[in-house]
């Protein structure tokens, strides 16, 4: 009897999973196939196989150009100083609104958080006049920094989160061994959040390397663009060169994949486990 | 190595006394333990100690140097906590060796230390673990491993034992003694558990509500308490207490507590008869009440009465739940050879030399020295 339900419950977690894994997948794979039809091909028939050969010639020529590969380089280098800016200077005020007391905490705290109000696209007018007093237009820092900074608020909100729950004794028991607050938040809470630094840590990647609309305003010149601006190139002004856009979309997926095989271990490992007798 | 004095120090928490003017001076090398039920402030005085909370008012000093302000790492103290707080990321000989790296000890040293506590503890194996790999007994030695590295000048050791399972509680429990007598330093203690204190501490401050009620050897604090709350904290199962009066038939001094009277014996007289006339509370341990014939030479016996409500058999002795004849309820540890079953009107020895009479507005003993 509870054998049967046992089973009947997991061939529904089975459908269940298997439903949301089609719904990932399926525009993956079409998108991955799209690239290797004419665009013609692609047009007329979006699901089928392609109509007589694979047509590796799309992905052949972005890989031969240049430019992807320029783009390529600025988007990681955008990214990754984007996504540790956003950790380093996020964890600190999140530990402090988390483990320190202090007048006024809860109202500098919801100061921090009220920025999640104020999505990108609102402040970009001054943000555009404040990059181009600062000179930072055509540069990668005048994406970089506001990135940064309207990162802040949804991290530190996050990770105050995490060190809340970090148990007192451990805080306790830091101080007694001979820590300062800093080197308690360095050696003892920054090691157990790791987790949750990997998290957001990818909130801020994957953020930063789908971003279009900053560095479009901010970059002009061709060699500083990014890999969303570089899908441009195929959009004419007769006409959309659809089989080479999925090819290239292919094409950027792959580093963000690459990443989260290896930090997929550490954003799902507790790391808490054993910390308190439970 | 240091001796530890609380002065006249209050700790409060918004409107709340959590600690109330105590006042406690602990001798280096002593064992100490706060004890008393939960909220009582005993924790919360270990952690003023350590410096994880401030004082309201008042000065702790370790040996000479006041410590008011001193944060908790240059207090030359260690703390072994309830949860063990060991470092999840760390190994054991990390978490051991980690107060000892950010005091920039030399390695050699550091290596020499940990090893040295580690043979001490019997955790020597387990040095390259995680401590989610660990038991909670080998939890709680790292923990006091830990502690041990520092070579501190007091350990402090809040509620250690209490995560741990009966058996291995016993063990812990001579162990630390045994530690106490080995590294001779301040041990302070904080337990809700009156055996733990009672078996390990040279001292026992008994807290109650922020106050300090009694601090004394466990003998002392056994044999004499000094209120109602004492006499019945410590001892399990606890002091019986009866409202009663004491009166004079016929020159002799009586224990009257409606449902029974008790003799008070000749040698007891003179002392006894200073609250003659007054209302009293009659207080008396389960041990010390025996039921005939099974009555131990040398007592102050005076006789009474009673009937047998519930009978607990613990194999070396037997719990009598009791009833007076106007239905007030009292335990008695008696003999294991007593033959008895529920409904049973038992004839009872009394050891008078072990009672006590306890003012009842005040609750304060009135024979206390």
């Amino acid at each position: 009897m509870t054998a049967q339900r046992f089973s009947i419950s997991m061939l529904l977690r089975y459908v269940i999973a298997i439903l949301i894994a089609l719904v990932v997948l399926i525009p993956l794979v079409m998108t991955v196939f799209g690239g290797l039809k004419t665009t013609g091909d692609l047009l007329s028939n979006p699901i089928r196989w392609p109509a007589d050969h694979l047509h590796w010639e799309n992905y052949d020529g972005i890989l031969q150009s240049s430019s992807f590969w320029v783009q390529m380089r600025n988007s990681l280098f955008i990214m990754l100083i984007t996504a540790t800016g956003v950790v380093l200077l996020g964890s600190m005020p999140a530990f402090i609104f988390a483990r320190i007391n202090f007048p006024g905490r809860e109202l500098c705290f919801n100061f921090f958080t009220l920025g999640l109000l104020f999505p990108l696209a609102v402040a970009i007018l001054p943000l555009y006049i404040s990059l181009r007093q600062m000179g930072l237009l055509d540069s990668h820092w005048g994406i970089i920094l506001p990135q940064i900074a309207f990162g802040l608020p949804g991290t530190i909100l996050i990770l105050r989160g995490f060190f809340l729950a970090l148990p007192q004794e451990i805080e306790d028991a830091a101080y007694i061994d001979g820590c300062t607050t800093f080197g308690m938040f360095r050696h003892v809470a920054i090691p157990l959040m790791r987790p949750a630094l990997a998290a957001v840590f990818v909130l801020a990647m994957v953020g930063s390397w789908n971003a279009f609309f900053l560095p479009l305003l901010v970059l002009n010149r061709e060699p500083l663009w990014t890999l969303p601006l570089g899908i441009m190139r195929f959009q004419g002004q007769w006409g959309t060169d659809w089989a080479r856009i999925l090819a290239f979309v292919s094409l950027t997926l792959i580093p963000t994949i690459i990443f989260y095989f290896f930090a997929e271990r550490h954003i799902v490992t507790g790391l808490t486990a054993g910390a308190v007798k439970g | 190595m240091a001796s530890v004095t609380y002065d006249h120090v209050v700790k409060r928490f918004g409107d709340v006394v959590a600690v109330n003017d105590l006042n406690i001076h602990v001798e280096d090398k002593e064992f100490l333990v706060f004890v008393g039920p939960s909220g009582c402030g005993k924790t919360t005085s270990l952690r003023l100690l350590a410096g994880l909370e401030e004082i309201s008012d008042g000065n702790i000093l370790i040996g000479d140097r006041v410590v008011n302000d001193v944060p908790p790492k240059d207090r030359d103290i260690a703390m072994v906590f309830q949860s063990y707080a060991l470092y999840p990321h760390m190994s054991v000989f990390d978490n051991m060796a980690f107060g000892l790296k950010l005091r920039k000890t030399p390695k050699a040293d550091i290596e020499r230390r940990v090893k040295e506590a580690a043979d001490i503890l019997d955790i020597g194996h387990l040095l390259d673990r995680k401590p989610k790999q660990l038991s909670g007994g080998q939890r709680q030695r790292v923990a006091v491993g830990r502690a041990i590295v520092r070579e501190p000048a007091v350990f402090l050791f809040d509620e250690p034992l209490s995560n741990l399972d009966a058996k291995l509680r016993v063990q812990t429990r001579a162990q630390l003694t045994r530690l106490h007598q080995r590294l001779a330093t301040t041990f302070i203690y904080v337990t809700h558990d009156q055996v733990e204190a009672m078996t390990m501490a040279s001292r026992i401050a008994v807290m109650k509500d922020g106050i300090l009620q009694q601090i004394d050897t466990p003998q002392k604090l056994y044999d004499d308490p000094h209120n109602v709350f004492v006499g019945g904290f410590i001892g399990s199962p606890s002091m019986n207490f009866f409202d009663a009066t004491l009166v004079e038939n016929n020159g002799k001094l009586e224990v009257n507590a409606g449902g029974f009277r008790l003799d008070v014996p000749e040698e007891k007289a003179n002392e006894w008869r200073a609250h003659k006339g007054k209302e009293v509370i009659f207080g008396i341990r389960p041990e010390d009440i025996h039921s005939k014939p099974f009555v131990p030479p040398g007592i102050l016996e005076s006789d009474m009465r009673a009937t047998v409500d519930v009978t607990e058999l613990m194999g070396n002795e037997i719990f009598l739940y009791l009833m007076t004849p106007d239905e007030k309820q009292f335990i008695a540890r008696v003999d294991p050879r007593v033959k008895t079953t529920n409904g049973d009107n038992l004839e009872l020895a009394v050891n008078m030399a072990n009672a006590h009479i306890f003012d009842p507005k005040t609750e304060i003993n009135l024979l206390h020295q």
